[in-house]
């Protein structure tokens, strides 16, 4: 039987190895902050944190990540406690959230979990980034862009200096 | 149980009515419910839970207070924000005491209609349902008080007058109200139920909660991942169903494939009529045993479409205009005056795709007593269950359409279906147990519908000053709103009619009526025309399905507009005169000429003709342009700046600067968010978006057949709200920002170029025809 660490927890699943990390998330293991965009890596709706890097969920099948770390929108609060040795708190979100909401960056909302998967990864390799550092993370760094049909780029841009800074403590 | 009391007598509150149903021992409540026209009452065949408060707006006696509403939330945030603030604000309470917003679910909510024009029409439904609550307390306050209605004010939820003051909920404390309001329609039309009469409204001079830029409190168990969407929905037994929709938009089913019961252990093949589907409890496997069934099933030929290539010429050239009666849009004067100088042009605008980043998902349950439960996303709610209730030949009142968050389709449901509700209702009726359809990306591309296509002819002419002396223009095209479910003529059930000239509901007409409000008043000789058609294919296609067209955005508004806006940049320039000017020029309304101008000063706007003058070998164009519409009283102006490459036909967006004067702004927090991400849709669909189909379906049928704008295009961009003193409406928000980007970039590029863009996209291909 196949395993998955996600979110910190290792989780036997009975799907087969080829099956997309997608609908095992989803469909066995209640983890649903990973959308159905396109199935074909072409929007990023679904993208998860393989340690620490941006992958589609949709394509990856759950046979590749034996022995890796998955990391979805809801494990995010967990990770930044972690890597910053604070006490658990389940009202904490992760810098990245916080700055989603406070510069209240979705419209429908159902792009931002990958936009907010990708985020983290820049901010995690890059703390200060530029306009052009995270226009690029979010169009050329990985497989596809990552679309908002919405067009919330503006606000996404806002939410990702906004995050920067909260990691920093500058806010 | 406490102690009820019932108690005679009602008070009239300006036409509404309340009764002191009882006093209760503990709590208290008053409760907002709606008044039939007497006759209509059992007409009205609500699935509301008779146990259940139907309130519209329901006061608690800790002074809390819940509100329903039958619209939904597409990320316009209007109904957990603006909402709450023009309820607060007509009861003289702080936003915050609107703790809960009950919406969209139709036995959960009392008025029905769709989610469109949320600050124009409907937003007017729960500012008088709260005006006439507000007067209802002020009887209550009254009574207790022993003053004159007239001797009280309200402030923070406090009533006081003659020396003594009581909460709201002090003033109900104890007893059950119900305030019956007056309202006219029906539930489950289009438009649901409107609230009549006049109950005082507030004076916005004494405003002091619309105007606040309050957070919307979706937000937050969104981003944390607590929000169950509709994609989230499981019911036991449930089965995941892929649907196999035929090979073009008018093939029949002539054998389907064959599924592997060894390959796909628990897999099933359904079929009802022409829809064709494989479920299975495992969603992969439903995934992977549809994709072998599909390539292994025969459907008929057919091929009546005229591709997209050749669309326009099909408009100008196939289509038999004088069948659909035509309509006339802003006639004055003669447009047979004869002009010094002439500019004629032939526009068009291609079929867009709605495109939501999540394809259609629904859950459906039809139980074996017959009524059926149905999870989804829709704008509609009340007309999603009516049209459920005429396919299955069942009552209205079997049928209850549970909404949940979704992904933004903008327009698409706003008449019900955003696509696979009805698919899901059918299988789990064949099956007996729930059916989750999650529509695949080419699903949603291939069998959604569009946005319509349109040609335009426009003829301006100047007098010897450089004035426009004469306007006339002809807009054609199909009609915008086919709210058919498609699973339901894939099986061949009944459905509401398909666009007709003469359809009993006016919003599903096939005539073309002129929406863009004219707003050059100065111009002595104006005329426009509108020439409607039947849907690209319908009547050909065997399954009645063909390109069915559907609202989004500013439908039939921006396919107008664009040409306008673009022809009057064109005889701008042939005045020699600057597109800006030209327009303040032309203009009665001091409202355009304000908006106009701010945008000048705004965007640093340099006053000059076009076409901009050009570096001595310059391998980069740059221009401006601008564009205005007037929509839903609010006025709203666009200036875009430019970087053509006549090498590569590449267009770059540099600058966008909007002005908006919607009058009455409720959140100008909210209201900033979505100009923004409006006017950068908008930008998507002038650079990138067209649908294309060959003769027998559409071919746009993922990101890289029908791309959309990408972060790295965004370009530099200022949102400037600068509502007129003194108005007093609510203004709408993203729809008219969404629709001037384009008019504007091809503006900008005529002013670049020196030749015009009659059409968008502004893709490398058409960009270098149009420089040819």
């Amino acid at each position: 039987m196949p395993k998955l660490t996600v979110n910190g927890q290792s989780r036997e699943v009975k799907a087969s190895p080829d099956t997309p990390l997608l609908y095992v998330l989803r469909g066995e293991l209640e983890v649903m902050t990973p959308k159905f965009g396109c199935g074909l890596a072409q929007c990023g709706a679904c993208s998860v944190l393989v340690d620490g890097e941006e992958m589609r969920a949709c394509i990856t099948p759950i046979g590749s990540l034996d022995g890796k770390e998955v990391t979805t929108v809801d494990g995010l609060p967990a990770r930044w406690s972690k890597q910053k040795g604070l006490a658990h708190n389940p009202d904490r979100l992760h810098p990245v959230q916080q700055a989603w909401v406070d510069e209240q960056v979705p419209q429908c909302g159902i792009c931002q979990f990958g936009m907010m998967i990708k985020v983290t990864e820049l901010l995690e390799h890059n703390p200060k980034p530029s306009d052009a550092d995270i226009k690029a993370a979010l169009t050329t760094s990985g497989p596809s862009p990552h679309l908002c049909r919405c067009a919330s780029y503006a606000a996404i841009l806002d939410g990702a200096h906004r995050a920067a800074k909260l990691m920093a403590g500058e806010a | 149980m406490a102690d009820i009391m019932e108690t005679p007598g009602d008070f009239d509150i300006h036409g509404a009515s309340l009764s002191r149903r009882g006093f209760i021992g503990a709590g208290g409540v008053l409760l907002v419910m709606l008044g039939l026209p007497a006759g209509r009452a059992n007409a009205q065949t609500n699935s509301l839970d008779a146990a259940k408060p139907a309130s519209w707006i329901e006061i608690h006696a800790d002074s809390t207070v819940t509100m329903r509403t039958g619209k939904c939330d597409f990320g316009q945030s209007s109904i957990y924000t603006a909402y709450r603030q023009i309820v607060a604000e007509e009861l003289g309470m702080g936003v915050e005491a609107i703790t809960t917003v009950i919406a969209g679910d139709t036995d959960r909510t009392p008025d029905g209609g769709g989610t469109f024009g949320l600050l124009r029409n409907a937003s007017v439904n729960m500012r008088k349902a709260a005006a006439y609550t507000r007067e209802a307390v002020l009887e209550l306050a009254a009574q207790r008080f022993g003053v004159a209605r007239s001797a009280l004010s309200i402030s923070k939820g406090v009533i006081s007058g003659g020396g003594k003051s009581a909460t709201y909920g002090e003033l109900i404390s104890g007893q059950t109200l119900r305030l019956t309001i007056p309202v006219e329609g029906s539930l489950t039309d289009f438009r649901g139920l409107v609230v009549t009469g006049n109950p005082p409204m507030k004076n916005p001079k004494d405003y002091t909660e619309v105007g606040k830029p309050i957070l919307n409190p979706i937000i937050a168990p969104k981003v944390s991942g607590k929000t169950q969407w509709v994609g989230d929905v499981k019911l036991p037994n449930m089965l995941h169903a892929r649907v196999i929709h035929p090979a073009t938009l008018g093939s029949t089913l002539v054998a389907a494939g064959k599924l592997d019961p060894a390959q796909y252990p628990g897999a099933r093949l359904v079929q009802v009529g022409n829809l064709l589907a494989v479920v299975s409890p495992d969603e992969w496997q439903a995934v992977q045993a549809a994709q072998v069934v599909a390539a292994d099933t025969k459907w008929s030929d057919w091929a009546a479409l005229p591709t997209s290539e050749k669309l326009a010429n099909h408009l100008r050239t196939k289509v038999d205009w004088s069948i659909v009666p035509p309509t006339k849009g802003a006639s004055k004067g003669d447009t047979a005056t004869p002009a010094a100088r002439h500019h004629s042009g032939a526009y068009f605008m291609p079929f867009l795709k709605h495109a939501p980043i999540g394809p259609s998902v629904s859950l459906a349950d039809v139980r074996p007593d017959g009524s059926v439960m149905l999870h989804t996303h829709t704008q509609n709610a009340q007309f999603l269950r009516a049209a459920i209730a005429k396919m299955l030949s069942v009552g209205e009142d079997k049928v209850v359409i549970r909404t949940y968050p979704g992904p933004g389709h903008f327009g698409r449901s706003n008449g019900g279906n955003a696509g696979s509700e009805d698919e899901a209702v059918l299988l789990s009726r064949a099956l007996g147990v729930p059916v989750r359809v999650q529509w695949m990306r080419h699903d949603d591309m291939g069998w959604s519908t569009q946005s319509s296509a349109m040609v335009a002819d426009i003829a301006i002419g100047l007098g010897p000053d450089g004035r426009m002396l004469t306007y006339q223009a002809t807009h054609s095209g199909p009609p915008m709103q086919d709210d058919r479910p498609i699973g339901a003529l894939l099986a061949g059930l009944p459905t509401i009619s398909a666009p007709t000239p003469d359809n009993p509901s006016p919003i599903h007409t096939a005539k073309m009526g002129i929406a863009d409000r004219w707003i050059y008043g100065a111009v002595p000789h104006v005329s426009e025309t509108g020439r409607g058609t039947f849907q690209i294919g319908e009547h050909e296609s065997p399954l009645k399905v063909g390109l069915r067209d559907h609202s989004m955005r500013t439908p039939i508004q921006f396919q107008q507009n664009f040409p306008r806006e673009v022809a009057i940049s064109e005889a701008a320039m042939l005045a020699g005169k600057d597109a800006l000017q030209f327009r303040i020029d032309h203009t009665e309304d001091p409202r355009v000429r304000a908006v106009l101008e701010r945008l000048r000063v705004e965007s640093g706007w340099d006053n000059r003709p076009s076409p901009a003058a050009k570096a001595k070998g310059a391998k980069v164009l740059r221009g401006r342009g601008v564009s205005m519409m007037l929509r839903d009283n609010g006025y709203w102006a666009c200036a875009a700046f430019l970087a053509v490459t006549p090498a590569t036909g590449e267009v770059k967006v540099e600058r966008m600067v909007l002005v908006a004067d919607p009058g009455i702004v409720v959140n100008p927090l909210q209201l900033r968010r979505q100009a923004q991400a409006g006017c950068l849709m908008g930008i998507s669909e002038a650079l990138h978006e067209e649908v294309s189909f060959d003769t027998g379906a559409v071919t746009s049928l993922d990101w890289s057949t029908y791309p959309i704008l990408t972060a790295a295009e965004m370009p530099d961009l200022k949102v400037v709200i600068a509502p007129y003193a003194g108005a007093d409406v609510y203004g709408q928000g993203s729809e008219s920002a969404n629709a001037l980007a384009a008019p504007a970039m091809a503006g900008a590029f005529l002013d670049a170029t020196g030749r015009p863009a009659r059409r968008i996209p502004l893709r490398p291909e058409y960009v270098k025809a149009m420089l040819a």
